[in-house]
C-alpha cells in the first residue's frame, strides 16, 4: 500500500480529516493526502462542485460520482511544479471571493446555469502585474487546470472505460482507409 | 572488497561467457548455445522473466495513478531519463534513473540505459532496416573514420538468419539502398501515406521512396514462432511494458528462453562486470571479474571465449577498465583508439504539416510501425556541402476528437461522442548519419567511482558543422517534399536535443582492417586478443542512418559462428 492509499484509509477511519499538529485552531485542517498542497476539506468540496459543473451527472454518472476531485488534487500534488502548485492553490483560494463578487452568492448557492457561467468567465480571466491581475491569472489557471483534469479523470476512469466506452487492450488490425461514414455509432446521451 | 570465490574454479568455468543480455548479447548466447557451447550470460541488472516480470503489461489506463505521467519529483531528480520519449509511468521500472547510475557529462549527453535481463530489447522501437554497401562503403568513399573490413555480402546471410528467427514484417520494396530481407507480411501504409509515397515517386523521378518501415513484429506465420513461445503481434502498441504475446522481438521473449531450452545457458543476473581478465603468458583473455550488484562481493568466471555485449558505451567502459601491464590503457588498445570515434544518430529535427485531402477517410485499429524514408542524399555521388545523409520516419494520422470548449451537459455529450475530424496530420523526424571523430570520446573518470568501485564514465560527444548543415538540408528538403505533395501548414523544428537521446550511440571499439587504427578485425575479434569478441554498437566503424539493432543481431550471430569454427581448428 502506498502512502497516499494508507492516508486515505486513515482518513476514512478518522472521519475524513487528519490532524496536522498546529496551535492555530482558527484554521481548518489541511488534508494530508496531498502533502504538497495546503488544501482543506471545504476547498476539496468546492473543487468537487466545480468538477460536477464541468461534467454533471445525467443519464450516466458525472465527475462528482466518480470522485474526480481526488484525481485532480493527486495530479496537481504529484505532477505540477512547485510554481504551478502555488498558482493552482492561490486560484483555488481566491475562487470563492471571485464567485461572491461576480455572482453575489457562494458557488454552492448558484443555479446550474450561473455555475457554468462563472466557470466559463473564470477560465477567461486575464492577468497582469498588479496584485489583482496576479489573482485573476491564478483563478484562470485554477479553473483551466480543474477543467483539464476533470476531463482526463472522467474520460480515463474505470466507469467510462468499462461501462460507457469500453477500452480495448487489443485494438485489432490496422485499417488505413476507413470511411468515416462507416463508423457511425449510436449516440451516447450523457 | 571481499573476494569470495566460494565455488571451485571448475564450477565457475564455462566454454563461453557473454557479457550483456540485450539484443546483441542474447543473440550471441542463443547462437553459441544452439551450437552446443556451454555459455554463461552475465547481466548487471535484475532478472526479468518473460510473461512473469511485466507488471504493467495488462494494466488499463485508469489503473495508472497519474494516467501515464511521470511525477514532477522524479522528473526533477532525473532530468536525463525524463527526456526519453518512452519514460512514462507504464515502463518507468525498465529504465535507469539518473540518480541510480551517475556519469560525467563533459558535454551534454543523454545516456539512456536499461539495466535488467533483456536490457533495452524490452524498450526499443523495433525498427529493423538492413544496411547496404552504400553504407559499408561510406567511410572509404568519403574519407572519414576507417574503411569497414566487411561488406554487405559478408553479412547478408546473417541478416536473413536473424530476421527469420526474430520475426520481421515488411514489404519487398526493391530499393537498392535498403535491401529486402526475409519478411513476414508487411503493415500497409494508410491512405495518406500511400498518397505521399506516390507523390514522391512522381515529383522526384522515382528517386525518393517512402515505405512501410520493416519492424520486428510477428505478422503472420504464427506456427513458426510457437516453439519460441511467441505468437502474433496484437497491435496493442504497449510494447515498452513487455509483451505477453512475444509479438515483438525481445531477448526476454525470444533468444534467452530459446537458449535456456538448449540446456547450455546459465544466467548470472545482478553481476556488474569489473573487467575482463587477461593472461599475459597465454596472450589471451581467461575470464571475467564481476562485483555482485547486491552483496558487492567480487567473483571470477572463466571461459575460452568472451563476448562483450554490454551496450555500446558500457562495452567501452569494460575494456577501458580491463588494464594489465600488456594493456595499460585498456584491453586490446594497441591502436590508442579505444573509447574514441564515438558517434550517434542525429534526431534533432522534424517537419509536420496537414493534408486537406482524403477527407472522407480515417483509420482504425493499431499498428506497431509507420513509414520510413531511406536515405536519398549523397547516395550515388557527393551532391551537398555536407557528408552523408539522413533517413526519416514518416506517418499520417487522423482521429475523431471532441470539442472541449464548453462546460456542463454540452461538454459531456461532446466528450462522449467524439465526431470532429480535423485535417490529416503528417509528421516526419530525421535520423542523420554522424561522422565518427577522435574528439568524440568516452573515458574513465580519474576520481569518481560508482557504488561497485568501478570508475564512472566521462562522456564528451557533440554535434559538428556537418550535423548542422544536415539539419538545414533535412528541414529544407522535407518541407519541399511536403509542399510539393500539397500538404499545408508546413512547420519544422530543431529541438536541440543532446546527443544520446537518439539511443543509437555507437563506436569506441571500431572495426577496421588495420590494427594500428582500429580495435576489432573483420570477425569482431579484438586485433590483439583474439578470444574477445565485441558485436554490439561499440563495434560500429560508422553509423549510417538505419536503426542499428538488426545489424548488431547479425554481427553477433556471425561472430558466434566464427568463434565456434575457430575453437574447432
Amino acid at each position: 500500500m502506498n502512502r497516499r492509499i494508507a492516508l486515505r484509509h486513515l482518513a476514512l477511519i478518522s472521519g475524513g480529516l487528519i490532524m496536522i499538529p498546529s496551535c492555530d485552531f482558527s484554521k481548518e485542517d489541511i488534508l494530508a493526502a496531498y502533502q504538497n498542497l495546503n488544501v482543506t476539506q471545504s476547498q476539496k468540496n468546492l473543487l468537487a462542485a466545480v468538477s460536477d459543473t464541468i461534467i454533471p451527472a445525467g443519464e450516466i454518472k458525472g465527475a462528482l460520482d466518480l470522485e474526480v476531485a481526488d484525481f485532480i488534487l493527486v495530479m496537481v500534488n504529484d505532477c505540477f511544479t512547485k510554481e504551478n502548485q502555488s498558482k493552482f492553490s492561490t486560484g483555488l483560494g481566491a475562487f470563492p471571493d471571485y464567485v461572491k463578487i461576480t455572482a453575489g452568492k457562494n458557488f454552492e448557492a448558484l443555479s446550474t446555469k450561473e455555475k457554468e457561467g462563472i466557470i466559463l468567465s473564470g477560465a477567461k480571466l486575464e492577468g497582469d502585474d498588479t496584485e489583482e491581475g496576479k489573482k485573476n491569472a491564478a483563478i484562470s489557471y485554477f479553473v483551466n487546470s480543474a477543467k483539464r483534469f476533470t476531463i482526463q479523470g472522467y474520460m480515463a476512469s474505470e466507469y467510462i472505460q468499462t461501462e460507457v466506452i469500453p477500452y480495448s487492450l487489443i485494438p485489432g488490425e490496422y485499417n488505413g482507409a476507413v470511411l468515416i461514414t462507416d463508423l457511425q455509432k449510436p449516440r451516447i446521451n450523457g | 572488497m571481499a573476494n569470495l570465490n566460494l565455488k571451485s574454479k571448475q564450477e565457475r568455468t564455462y566454454q563461453a561467457i557473454v557479457i550483456g543480455s540485450g539484443i546483441s548479447g542474447s543473440w550471441a548466447a542463443k547462437e553459441l548455445c544452439d551450437l552446443g557451447v556451454k555459455t554463461l550470460m552475465i547481466e548487471r541488472g535484475r532478472d526479468v522473466v518473460h510473461g512473469k516480470d511485466y507488471p504493467t503489461t495488462n494494466m488499463l489506463p485508469y489503473e495508472f495513478e497519474h494516467r501515464g505521467q511521470i511525477p514532477q519529483k522524479i522528473q526533477d531528480e532525473n532530468p536525463v531519463i525524463s527526456r526519453c520519449y518512452a519514460f512514462k509511468e507504464d515502463a518507468m521500472h525498465f529504465f535507469v534513473k539518473d540518480t541510480e547510475h551517475p556519469y560525467v557529462q563533459e558535454k551534454p549527453f543523454d545516456w539512456i540505459r536499461g539495466y535488467q535481463v533483456g536490457g533495452k530489447s524490452l524498450l526499443w522501437a523495433r525498427q529493423v532496416q538492413r544496411w547496404s554497401d552504400f553504407d559499408f562503403e561510406g567511410p572509404a568513399r568519403d574519407g572519414f573514420a576507417v574503411d569497414w573490413p566487411i561488406r554487405y555480402k559478408d553479412i547478408e546471410k546473417w541478416y536473413s538468419h536473424v530476421e527469420k528467427f526474430a520475426g520481421v514484417s515488411g514489404f519487398k520494396d526493391g530499393i537498392d539502398t535498403l535491401p529486402d530481407g526475409e519478411f513476414l507480411p508487411g503493415y500497409e501504409l494508410n491512405v495518406v501515406e500511400k498518397y505521399f509515397a506516390e507523390q514522391l515517386k512522381k515529383n522526384y523521378g522515382g528517386e525518393r521512396h517512402m515505405i512501410s518501415a520493416r519492424c520486428a513484429h510477428i505478422h503472420g506465420n504464427a506456427e513458426y514462432y510457437a516453439p519460441q513461445g511467441r505468437t502474433l503481434c496484437q497491435n496493442r502498441q504497449l510494447c515498452q511494458r513487455g509483451c505477453p504475446f512475444g509479438g515483438y522481438f525481445s531477448s526476454n521473449s525470444s533468444t534467452i528462453p530459446w537458449a535456456l531450452k538448449t540446456g547450455n545457458l546459465t544466467m548470472r543476473p545482478d553481476a556488474v562486470v569489473h573487467s575482463i581478465i587477461y593472461d599475459e603468458e597465454k596472450g589471451k583473455a581467461t575470464g571475467v571479474r564481476i562485483v555482485d550488484r547486491l552483496t558487492k562481493e567480487t567473483e571470477e568466471f572463466y571461459a575460452d571465449v568472451i563476448f562483450l555485449n554490454a551496450a555500446a558505451i558500457n562495452t567501452n567502459l569494460v575494456l577501458l577498465n580491463s588494464t594489465s601491464s600488456r594493456f595499460p590503457t585498456g584491453l586490446g588498445n594497441d591502436s590508442g583508439t579505444l573509447g574514441k570515434y564515438v558517434a550517434f544518430h542525429n534526431y534533432r529535427a522534424g517537419v509536420s504539416a496537414q493534408y486537406e485531402g482524403a477527407s472522407e477517410y480515417t483509420t482504425s485499429g493499431g499498428r506497431p510501425t509507420s513509414g520510413y524514408f531511406p536515405r536519398f542524399r549523397n547516395v550515388y555521388k557527393q551532391e551537398t556541402d555536407f557528408l552523408r545523409g539522413y533517413a526519416a520516419g514518416f506517418s499520417a494520422s487522423r482521429g475523431a476528437r471532441s470539442n472541449s470548449d464548453g462546460v456542463g451537459m454540452e461538454l459531456k455529450n461532446n466528450l462522449l461522442n467524439p465526431d470532429q475530424y480535423g485535417l490529416w496530420s503528417v509528421g516526419s523526424h530525421m535520423m542523420g548519419e554522424t561522422i565518427p571523430k577522435e574528439s568524440n570520446y568516452v573515458a574513465l573518470d580519474q576520481s569518481l567511482k560508482d557504488d561497485w568501485g568501478i570508475p564512472q564514465l566521462k562522456i564528451s560527444v557533440e554535434y559538428d558543422d556537418n550535423d548542422e548543415k544536415m539539419i538545414k538540408d533535412y528541414i529544407g528538403q522535407m518541407s519541399e517534399m511536403f509542399t510539393k505533395a500539397g500538404f499545408v501548414n508546413v512547420k519544422s523544428y530543431d529541438d536541440h536535443r543532446a546527443p544520446g537521446l537518439d539511443i543509437h550511440e555507437m563506436g569506441g571499439v571500431r572495426m577496421g582492417k588495420d590494427p594500428k587504427t582500429s580495435m576489432l578485425n573483420a570477425n569482431h575479434q579484438l586485433h590483439s586478443v583474439s578470444n574477445v569478441y565485441v558485436t554490439d554498437g561499440a563495434s560500429m566503424t560508422s553509423t549510417s542512418t538505419q536503426n542499428p539493432s538488426l545489424t548488431y543481431m547479425a554481427f553477433a550471430a556471425r561472430a558466434a559462428h566464427h568463434a565456434v569454427a575457430e575453437s574447432k581448428k
